[in-house]
């Protein structure tokens, strides 16, 4: 199977990839090993008022390249973007942005049901 | 950067230089370049003694005779015309096959077609080794038994079959027909057409050195096995396969397997010692699962299931740095665990996230060593973010 250019570079890196700990840190999972995906978003927001915004996202994920590519991405551009509603572009946006196949699309409504794990309120 | 070691001889071999030369030499306006079929002038009968000479080689190489030699384009359209040609041929004395779970799809789908037409199909289940207990085969034929198909080697796993105590079991049930798909057998393990009393045997050039394209159904004369042609136009090799035999293809066909008869003996310690390399260094990964039985086994070839990681990503992960083929079917973009794996009683995960390592004439030690330090580095990352170890 081929990849385009941005599902291999954050395939190849992960750079987001790993755990963060602290009681300020909340953490959202969905899917399963058992079923070939399962992601797991851990987030840290800043400390400042209102306006909340996130200080640093980390990820685990078990699946295909694109599932590993995605979610990664969401970790760099959530603490950019700040979303604070649900993922930083639409399933449809992130489908075009890594040419993920239409037979892989609930693979991206993993990412998402974990994304809103992690981040729904209280923070 | 370096190409990627070749670890995938089971799809496919490179064309060995002595068999492209002797091909070459059927191409060019100063070689052998006629229709075997012109027996009007001298160059369809310099053709014609080519192909002959191939047949002889071919048959040479598996204990046939030259006339039970069938040529075709590969293994898959060999075994079309075994299993439809037998069907269509015998359907007065039955219409019942049977066959393993764990065969290649070049049998499983003529079968599963002749099913739609009306056969009856029995799909035995080797078990957990993948190597077919000859009793079950017994308890399975029927009376109205016309045809067992096996696979003598594994395309996935690498088990050998039993073919001796199969064709005696077929043997002793009377009129039922043993056809081999022969398509891995080639310079890997002993096969003999007459000793064994094949009826039919597949065989294909390109996985043992030779250029694809071509193959040969084996159809034994000594044991008067007939069937109905699938394809008309010419009447040539003896009206079951008509069409211009291609005299390039059939003679790198014969010089590969005269190769493979020679020299397999000599080749297979040193790809043993390969794979036994590659073997030591997996397992010391961790996480480590071998697929079929390793006394029953090819040298060539090495099944793995690795645990905590998944398989596309694995497979992406190592393809920069080694070719290998992964234990799944890719006709959609969503890969499907390989049925033979779970055959073999793998649960889905371990069936999906494994790969073949096929080893052959041309790996070296660096190829091998190539494989286990990319495997070490892709799984200790993949399980690293796949959370390993975590709920």
């Amino acid at each position: 199977m081929l990849y385009n250019d941005l599902t291999r570079r954050h395939f190849e890196t992960a750079a987001h990839a790993g755990m963060l700990t602290g009681p300020e840190v909340r953490r959202g999972a969905a899917g399963s090993r058992a079923q070939g995906t399962w992601v797991q978003f851990d987030v840290r927001w800043r400390p400042d008022p209102p306006p909340r915004a996130l200080a640093q996202v980390r990820f685990l994920a078990f699946g295909c390249p694109h599932v590993i590519a995605v979610a990664d991405w969401v970790a760099q551009q959530a603490v950019v973007s700040a979303p604070l509603a649900g993922l930083p572009e639409s399933i449809a946006a992130l489908k075009d942005r890594f040419a993920v196949p239409t037979e892989k699309v609930g693979r991206l409504l993993i990412i998402e049901d974990a994304w809103i794990a992690a981040i729904a309120p209280p923070y | 950067m370096k190409p990627p070691a070749y670890l995938d001889y089971a799809a496919t071999t490179p064309v060995d230089p002595r068999v492209a030369l002797r091909m070459a030499g059927c191409l060019t306006r100063e070689g052998t370049f006629g229709n075997p079929g012109s027996s009007s002038h001298d160059y369809g009968d310099a053709a014609q003694a080519a192909v002959e000479a191939a047949r002889a080689e071919v048959a040479a190489a598996v204990g046939a005779l030259p006339a039970d030699v069938v040529w075709t384009s590969g293994a898959t359209e060999a075994n079309n015309l075994a299993l439809f040609g037998i069907a269509h041929y015998y359907r007065s004395l039955g219409r019942h096959i049977v066959t393993l779970r764990t065969e290649h799809k070049a049998v499983l789908d003529p079968c599963r077609e002749l099913e739609r037409r009306g056969w009856r199909v029995t799909y035995l289940d080797p078990g957990r080794t993948g190597v077919l207990d000859p009793a079950r085969l017994a308890l399975a034929l029927q009376a109205d038994t016309v045809l067992v198909s096996v696979m003598h080697v594994n395309n996935e796993i690498g088990v050998i079959q039993d073919l001796a105590a199969i064709a005696a079991v077929c043997a002793a049930h009377g009129s039922v027909r043993l056809h081999v798909d022969g398509a891995q057998s080639i310079g890997k393990a002993a096969l003999d057409f007459t000793r064994l009393g094949l009826d039919l045997l597949s065989l294909s050039a390109h996985k043992a050195y030779g250029p694809k394209g071509v193959g040969a159904l084996l159809v034994s004369r000594r044991r008067g096995v007939q069937l109905e042609a699938l394809q008309f136009g010419g009447g040539q090799e003896r009206s079951l396969r008509s069409g211009t035999v291609p005299t390039h293809q059939v003679v790198g066909m014969g010089a590969a397997l005269a190769l493979a008869a020679a020299e397999w003996r000599d080749e297979v310690p040193q790809i043993a010692r390969l794979r036994d390399r590659l073997w030591a260094g997996l397992e010391a990964l961790g996480g480590v699962l071998r697929n079929g039985d390793p006394a029953h086994s090819v040298a060539h070839l090495l099944n793995v299931s690795f645990a905590d990681v998944e398989g596309e990503s694995l497979l992406a992960a190592v393809r920069p740095f080694i070719a290998v083929s992964t234990g799944s079917a890719c006709a959609s973009a969503v890969q499907e665990p390989s049925y033979v794996l779970r055959a073999l009683g793998r649960d889905e995960r371990l069936a999906e996230s494994s790969l073949r390592f096929s080893l052959g004439r041309f790996s070296t030690e660096a190829d091998v060593d190539a494989a286990l330090f990319a495997l070490e580095g892709a799984l200790a990352r993949l399980r690293r973010i796949g959370g390993a170890g975590q709920p």
